[in-house]
């Protein structure tokens, strides 16, 4: 049934919140176990952090913080997040894990969680909603106007590919190395309604795009969109859907603090937007970005040329300095370049698949790695 | 093979025999290996049968076939071919000891104490109250009472194990069914050892036997576990994890282990599961952690079901010992049922009360129990320990599909639909 798109609720600018997808590992070979709705059900927990909640298969859960002004107030959301469901995880024998993708689990194996929606969605998508057992961070950035949220969607797509490579974290599908850095969104690609939002001037013009969507039977809710960058007109922000979920909470902050920064700086400079030209190389740049991390060769469309993505985001974080600075998220940003000189998740599952000789011990490092603190690794 | 049925073929034979000198005599044993092929056919065959057509668990079958064509009814499987198979069933029983033993998650109970609390109040309930039935109501001696509870008292890992297998269970309610299983195997076979001396004690004037056995038992188990352990844990390091050639070294160390166990005399199921506890304690690099059983490794256990049902003394039933069973049936399934509602926990009640169902069968392990205490004084032993192999043989009908049930209530088993709309 067709829900109507309804008003864009006003959030104070640049305000954040930060939802992250996690893995339930069994702690007796770390393989992916069936444990949501019995982890959720014995929660005890009042909510001062934000939500913690099912979703779409039982062996994954969604955090999600509460809206902040700060990338600080995000950070110490997570990490009382983190500490909650590490005591609860302990009691019921569960490891939890960040990382795009686990890295060996059998999809088959996978169950649909209790509930409407999810049933609705494995009858629409059939395998492919098992196959979705994959685990991305989502960053919302609040929008004063429901114009700004559409031109931030516009003028964010361009940096999707800087956030692919920094948050890179699914090198492994089906115990095999598939030599992408994010493997994780060839699983969102299957969904038709995936993608990127298409060349939109304002509010209006989304919503009228959206009602055709409606009428043409193919999208019933602002929910059906799987777009990389998206408005979400329920909060009041634009959402960016293409990071995988890192491996710590802290990198989870840092590509928050990389969100606000980066839309500080494109409202207060507003650059002209290439729509049209970028919608021809989005998809290529997006490849190349989840295949190579970054080593990517990013297309330019205006100056007609590629460049290595590695140097392209070591720019733009300088370019960012003083806006994080002024956001008072600096230290939190800096973090990102350890990233882009040591190719960042990815890059340390395959250093210690080689070192352990199999996945299962790299699993269990990883989840030691969330549920521990940072300075550990 | 009963005589009635070879008479003829026999008389053929001999006829045969007087004209072709090459022929061999007439086989009065059946080969081994055909004994064998014959019991993995056969409780194959009536378990997937009633898999099929009544969704009753295999176990059930492969227990009505050795049942069926044990010693007690058809006679198909002599006592001789009994003791042929004794060998792989002591495998299969092994291998099955040995994986409970590496599932023994004692970490966990450290993390959790209202698991502690549980499966203690399980442990010490369910040898209370079996013992004060067996006791007072049967009017068992206090010794024969002992012997009675610690071979009831637990669950029945291999049950359990294939239980769970069959039905692809995972979450929350199975972990604790495994975890339950393995403690309270654990604290049994504690019991069974100093009710090994105390029998003798008992039965004997020989002072010297009631306090060196049980140390022959609990010393040699731990020490033949404790080398076997080493050793896969020592040639396991060297290989690949969770590599074929680490499963060759694990199921080799088990058999010899099994080997060594039968040689010494010390009981198999107490060593394995003691070689599985060393195991996932020592295995700190876990080398083997990830290695599996091989998935033939159940063939071996369609066999061992097949054994015990045919091990069964269904001949010496009387309507009398049936109902003293029912009664310690009772009496342990309230224990156990009580012990899970009773003392809290990080699960709903209701998830709690479906542990209690998942832990109730009895099987191999309390059969063979059984027979090493009756063995040491055969005379009063049999008739002592006719009401635990009469529970045993009751609980291995209804304890497999109790353990089923408690797997599908709990929403746990790969193929169940979800009552809100889930889909397997």
């Amino acid at each position: 049934m067709s829900k109507p798109l309804g008003d864009f609720t006003h959030s104070a600018a640049l305000s954040l919140g930060v939802e992250l997808e996690l893995q339930l590992v069994s702690r007796r070979d770390f393989d992916l176990t069936r444990a949501a709705t019995d982890l959720l059900g014995g929660l005890d927990y009042d909510g001062r952090f934000g939500e913690i909640k099912l979703e779409i298969t039982e062996s994954m859960i969604e955090v999600s913080t509460q809206p902040q002004a700060t990338v600080n107030g995000i950070a110490s959301d997570l990490a009382g997040l983190r500490d909650t469901l590490r005591t609860h995880a302990e009691r019921n024998n569960i490891g939890i894990c960040g990382g795009g993708t686990h890295a060996f689990h059998h999809w088959p194996e996978r169950r649909i969680c209790p509930g409407e929606r999810f049933d609705e969605l494995y009858q629409r998508y059939g395998y492919l909603a098992k196959q979705f057992t994959v685990f991305g961070q989502h960053i919302h950035v609040g929008c004063e106007s429901a114009d700004d949220a559409i031109w931030l969607t516009q003028a964010l797509g361009v940096y999707v590919p800087a956030f692919i490579a920094l948050s890179a974290s699914s090198p492994y599908v089906d115990g095999v190395d598939t030599l992408f850095q994010s493997a994780r969104l060839n699983a969102v690609s299957a969904f038709p309604l995936s993608g990127q939002c298409p060349p939109l001037d304002d509010w209006a013009a989304f919503v009228r795009h959206f009602e055709f969507l409606q009428a043409c039977g193919i999208a019933s809710s602002i929910k059906d969109l799987y777009w990389d960058v998206r408005p979400k007109p329920e909060f009041g922000t634009v959402e960016i859907r293409v990071c995988d979920t890192p491996l710590a909470i802290e990198q989870a902050a840092s590509l928050a603090a990389l969100a606000q920064s980066l839309t500080r700086w494109l409202l207060r400079t507003r650059p002209e937007l290439q729509t049209a030209s970028q919608a021809h190389v989005a998809r290529y740049n997006k490849f190349q970005a989840c295949r190579y991390g970054m080593a990517a060769q990013i297309s330019d469309p205006v100056a007609r040329c590629c460049r290595p993505l590695g140097v392209s985001i070591g720019e733009l974080l300088e370019t960012l300095t003083e806006d994080a600075r002024a956001l008072d998220c600096e230290h939190w940003l800096k973090a990102l370049h350890t990233i882009v000189a040591t190719g960042g998740d990815a890059s340390w599952l395959r250093q210690r698949q080689e070192y352990f000789g199999n996945l299962n011990d790299v699993v269990c490092e990883a989840s030691g790695r969330l549920l521990s603190t940072p300075d550990k690794y | 093979m009963p005589d009635s049925l070879a008479g003829l073929p026999r008389a053929a034979w001999n006829w045969l025999l007087d004209r072709l000198f090459f022929l061999p005599p007439f086989p009065e044993q059946i080969d081994s290996l055909a004994l064998f092929s014959m019991l993995l056919v056969v409780g194959l065959l009536i378990g997937e049968w009633l898999h099929a057509r009544a969704g009753w668990p295999k176990v059930i079958g492969y227990v009505l076939a050795g049942t069926i064509f044990g010693p007690s009814l058809l006679g198909w499987i002599s006592i001789e071919g009994l003791a042929q198979a004794r060998p792989v069933a002591d495998a299969a029983l092994g291998l099955l000891m040995m994986e409970v033993g590496r599932r023994l998650d004692l970490g966990w109970l450290l993390r959790n104490r209202e698991l502690l609390r549980s499966t203690l109040a399980d442990i010490n309930l369910s040898f209370l109250l079996i013992f004060l039935f067996a006791f007072y109501v049967v009017g068992l001696s206090p010794a024969w009472s002992a012997a009675t509870a610690a071979v009831t008292m637990a669950s029945a890992p291999a049950v359990v194990l294939l239980a769970i297998e069959e039905s692809k269970a995972q979450g929350q309610v199975t972990e604790r069914i495994i975890l339950h299983t393995a403690i309270a195997a654990a604290a049994s076979f504690v019991a069974f050892t100093i009710v090994l001396g105390i029998v003798h004690a008992e039965n004997s004037e020989n002072w010297l036997n009631a306090i060196v056995h049980p140390l022959w038992v609990a010393g040699g188990s731990l020490l033949v576990a404790a080398l076997a352990a080493s050793l896969a844990l020592a040639i396991a390091r060297l290989l690949p994890k969770a590599s074929l050639a680490q499963v060759f070294v694990l199921v080799a160390s088990a058999l010899l282990a099994v080997g060594i166990a039968r040689m010494l005399a010390v009981p198999v199921f107490l060593t394995l599961f003691l070689m599985g506890v060393v195991l996932a304690v020592r295995d700190t690099r876990q080398a083997l952690r990830y290695t599996a059983l091989p998935e033939g490794h159940w063939l071996l256990a369609i066999i061992l079901f097949v054994v015990v049902g045919a091990s069964l003394p269904w001949a010496a039933f009387t309507w009398m010992t049936g109902l003293q069973a029912l009664g310690l049936l009772a009496v342990r399934a309230t224990a156990k049922l009580a012990a899970l509602a009773l003392t809290g926990g990080s699960l709903p009640r209701n998830k709690r009360l479906l542990v209690g169902l998942g832990i109730q069968p009895l099987s191999a392990t309390a059969v063979f129990m059984a027979y090493e205490l009756a063995q040491l004084y055969p005379e009063i032993g049999l008739s002592a320990l006719a009401l635990p192999l009469f529970a045993a043989a009751i609980m291995e009908l209804a304890g497999p599909a109790l353990c089923r049930l408690a797997l599908r209530r709990s929403g746990e088993c790969a193929s169940d639909t979800q009552r809100n709309g889930g889909i397997a």
